[in-house]
C-alpha cells in the first residue's frame, strides 16, 4: 500500500492550524515549560545570592562528603542542574501528550473523525500526520525552554561562575538525543491510549501516568540516591529508545481503522 | 451500474448489524435506503465508503471491488459522505476546512477551491468562506459538509440521515440542497428513516431492518398487498365484522361510510364485495387504494417482529 506524505501533512496542518487557535490548549502547553525554566533559575539565583552560608556547604556534603565550604557553591549549582534535566524531561513527554490526546480523542469528541477517515487517508498516514503534529511543537518548545534556561542560568550564576555554566555537555545530548526520544514517547503513549478511549481528558490522564517513573527518578537523585551524570542518562536514553520501538510497533498494530470506526465514527 | 451488492454482511462480534443485502443502484439514480434506527443502514453505507470491511459478501462501487485491498482508497477517492454530523472543525474557517479536505484529496488546491466557491455559492454561504464555522447555524454546517463532500467530484454521493436533528428550516435548506445535486444528474444514495424525505428526493428504495425487506420503486411499494376501499350507503363500521373471518383481509379500518380492507391477494376483491352484500350492506362503489408510504414502510419492518 503506498504512503501519501501529502495527505500526512495535510493532517499536520490542520492540527497545527488548530491548535493556534486553541488559546486554552496553548497557554496549558506554556505552563509547564515555564515551571521548568523559572524554577532552577530561582534555585541558583538564591545559592549565588549566599554563598557563604553555612548550610549550602552541609547541603553540599550531604551529596558528597569531599566537597569543602569554597566550592560548596558551585558544586550544588551543578549538582542542581544535573538533576533538574530529569523533571526538564517530563516537558517532552508531557507537552506531546497534551496534544496528541486532543488532536486524536478530540476527533472523537467533536464527531470529525467519521468525515476524516472517510477521505482517502490511511491509518498509518493519519496517526504520522498526528505525532508530527504533536511533535514538531513540543520540540520546538523544549529548545525554546533550553535556551531560555541557559540564558537565565548563566545570567543568574555569573557573579559566582564568571563562565557560562550551560550548555554543558550532558544537557546539550540530553536536549539533542533524549528529550526528542521522550518526545516520541509521550506521544506514541498518548495516541495509542486516545484511540482507544472517549475523550481526550481521559485520554490525557491515562497517559499523564507515564510521567510518574520520571518524577520517581528525580525523588530518588535529590535524595541521593541516584547518581546524575551523562551515563545515567545515556542509559534512561537507552531504555526510552526501546521503548520507542516497542511504541511504534504497537501503533501499526493497534491503530485499527475498523476499530475506531465501529466504536466511535 | 454505480453500484452493485451481494449478499453483504457486517458482523461486529457475535452481533450480526446487518446481512444478506442485494442490491443495485443506477448511474444517475438517488437510491434510498429505508428503515428504522439501528436497521444497519449506516453500517451499509459505511461498508460502502470503504470506512468497515464487509464481513461477508461483495459489493462493486464506481467499479471498486469490495472488500478492497488499499484499505479503500481508491474507494474513497471516487465516493463522497455527508454524514449524520457535519463533522466540521470549529475554530477553523469554511475555507480551511475545505482547503483541508481538498489536500487529504491531493487535488489542484486552485481548481478546487473555484469548484468549491461555486457550490458555496450555490448554497447561499458565499462571503462567510472567512468565518469560524463554530458560528454557523445547523443549516449552515450541514450545508458546508455537503460542499466538503462535493469538493473532490465524487461519481456517487452517500449521504447519511442529512436532516436528522436539524430544525424544519434548516431540514428544508438540506432538502433543496440535496434536491439540486439529484437534478444535476448525480448518482445518490440517501440514507434515512425519515419518510417524507425520501418520497420527495428517491426514486428507488431498499428497506432494510438487519436484513434486505424489499428493493423497490416507491409506487411499487404502495401498490405491494392491496387496499380496496368501499364505499357503502350507510355506516361502514357494523359491518367489518362480516370480513374478520376472511383470511386473505388481515386489516379492516373504517371511517364513516367508507372501509378500507387490506387485502394479501388482489384476485380476493370479488370475495369481499360478496361478503359484505351477503351481510346486508349496500356498496355504492369500490376502488383500488394506494397505500400511503408509511403504511407500507411500517408494514415492512414489522414482518419479521409479529414472526
Amino acid at each position: 500500500m503506498s504512503f501519501s506524505f501529502a495527505r500526512a501533512l495535510a493532517v499536520v496542518w490542520k492540527d497545527l492550524l488548530d491548535l493556534r487557535k486553541n488559546k486554552g490548549m496553548l497557554y496549558s502547553m506554556l505552563a509547564l515549560p515555564a515551571v521548568i525554566v523559572v524554577m532552577p533559575i530561582g534555585v541558583v539565583a538564591t545559592y549565588v545570592a549566599r554563598p557563604d552560608d553555612p548550610n549550602l556547604k552541609l547541603m553540599a556534603q550531604y551529596y558528597d562528603l569531599t566537597v569543602n565550604a569554597e566550592n560548596a557553591t558551585r558544586f550544588l549549582v551543578e549538582k542542581v542542574l544535573n538533576d533538574w534535566f530529569v523533571l526538564y524531561l517530563v516537558m517532552p513527554v508531557f507537552v506531546p501528550i497534551l496534544i496528541s490526546s486532543h488532536a486524536v480523542a478530540g476527533e472523537k469528541e467533536k464527531r470529525t473523525l467519521e468525515p476524516l477517515l472517510a477521505s482517502p487517508i490511511t491509518a498509518l498516514e493519519l496517526v504520522v500526520g498526528k505525532s508530527l503534529a504533536s511533535l514538531i511543537p513540543s520540540v520546538i518548545i523544549c529548545l525554546i525552554a533550553f535556551v531560555a534556561l541557559c540564558i537565565g542560568v548563566d545570567v543568574v550564576a555569573w557573579p559566582l561562575t564568571h563562565s557560562p555554566v550551560l550548555p554543558n555537555t550532558m544537557w546539550t545530548f540530553g536536549v539533542i538525543v533524549i528529550s526528542p526520544l521522550f518526545a516520541f514517547f509521550g506521544n506514541g503513549v498518548a495516541v495509542l491510549i486516545s484511540a482507544r478511549v472517549g475523550d481526550s481528558r481521559q485520554a490525557q490522564q491515562f497517559a499523564g501516568l507515564f510521567v510518574l517513573p520520571l518524577v520517581g527518578l528525580a525523588a530518588g537523585q535529590f535524595g541521593g540516591f541516584l547518581k546524575a551524570g551523562l551515563g545515567y542518562y545515556g542509559l534512561i536514553a537507552g531504555i526510552v529508545l526501546a521503548l520507542d520501538v516497542v511504541i511504534l510497533l504497537a501503533a501499526q498494530r493497534l491503530f485499527d481503522r475498523e476499530r475506531l470506526m465501529s466504536r466511535w465514527g | 451500474m454505480s453500484i452493485v451488492v451481494e449478499g453483504l454482511k457486517k458482523q461486529f462480534g457475535a452481533r450480526v448489524a446487518v446481512e444478506g443485502l442485494s442490491f443495485e443502484v443506477k448511474p444517475g439514480e438517488v437510491f434510498g435506503l429505508l428503515g428504522p434506527n439501528g436497521a444497519g443502514k449506516t453500517t451499509t453505507v459505511r461498508m460502502l465508503t470503504g470506512l468497515l470491511v464487509p464481513s461477508g459478501g461483495r459489493a462493486v462501487v464506481c467499479g471498486v471491488e469490495l472488500p478492497s485491498t488499499d484499505e479503500g482508497v481508491a474507494l474513497r477517492k471516487k465516493v463522497g459522505l455527508l454524514t449524520e454530523q457535519p463533522g466540521l472543525y470549529d475554530r477553523l474557517t469554511a475555507r480551511e476546512n475545505l482547503r483541508f479536505f481538498i489536500r487529504l484529496h491531493e487535488l489542484d488546491e486552485p481548481k478546487a477551491w473555484a469548484l468549491a466557491q461555486r457550490y458555496l455559492a450555490r448554497f447561499g454561504l458565499s462571503g462567510r468562506e472567512d468565518e469560524p464555522v463554530g458560528g454557523f447555524s445547523k443549516g449552515m454546517r450541514q450545508k458546508l459538509a455537503i460542499v466538503r463532500a462535493l469538493v473532490h467530484e465524487p461519481e456517487v454521493i452517500f449521504l447519511d440521515e442529512p436532516t436528522s436533528g436539524l430544525d424544519p428550516q434548516s431540514a428544508r435548506t438540506v432538502r433543496d440542497a440535496v434536491a439540486e445535486l439529484s437534478g444535476e444528474g448525480r448518482t445518490l444514495v440517501l440514507c434515512s428513516h425519515n419518510l417524507a424525505e425520501v418520497e420527495r428526493l428517491c426514486t428507488r428504495v431498499a428497506v432494510v431492518k438487519n436484513r434486505l425487506r424489499t428493493v423497490s420503486t416507491l409506487a411499487d411499494l404502495r401498490r405491494e398487498g392491496l387496499s380496496l376501499e368501499v364505499t357503502l350507503e350507510s355506516d361502514a363500521t357494523p359491518y367489518v365484522a362480516a370480513l374478520s373471518h376472511l383470511p386473505f383481509a388481515p386489516a379492516v379500518t373504517t371511517e364513516g361510510v367508507k372501509l378500507r380492507v387490506n387485502l394479501t391477494d388482489p384476485s380476493h376483491a370479488p370475495d369481499v364485495v360478496a361478503a359484505l352484500v351477503r351481510a346486508g350492506a349496500r356498496v355504492h362503489s369500490v376502488t383500488r387504494a394506494v397505500r400511503p408510504l408509511e403504511e407500507a414502510y411500517l408494514e415492512l419492518v414489522r414482518e419479521e417482529d409479529d414472526a
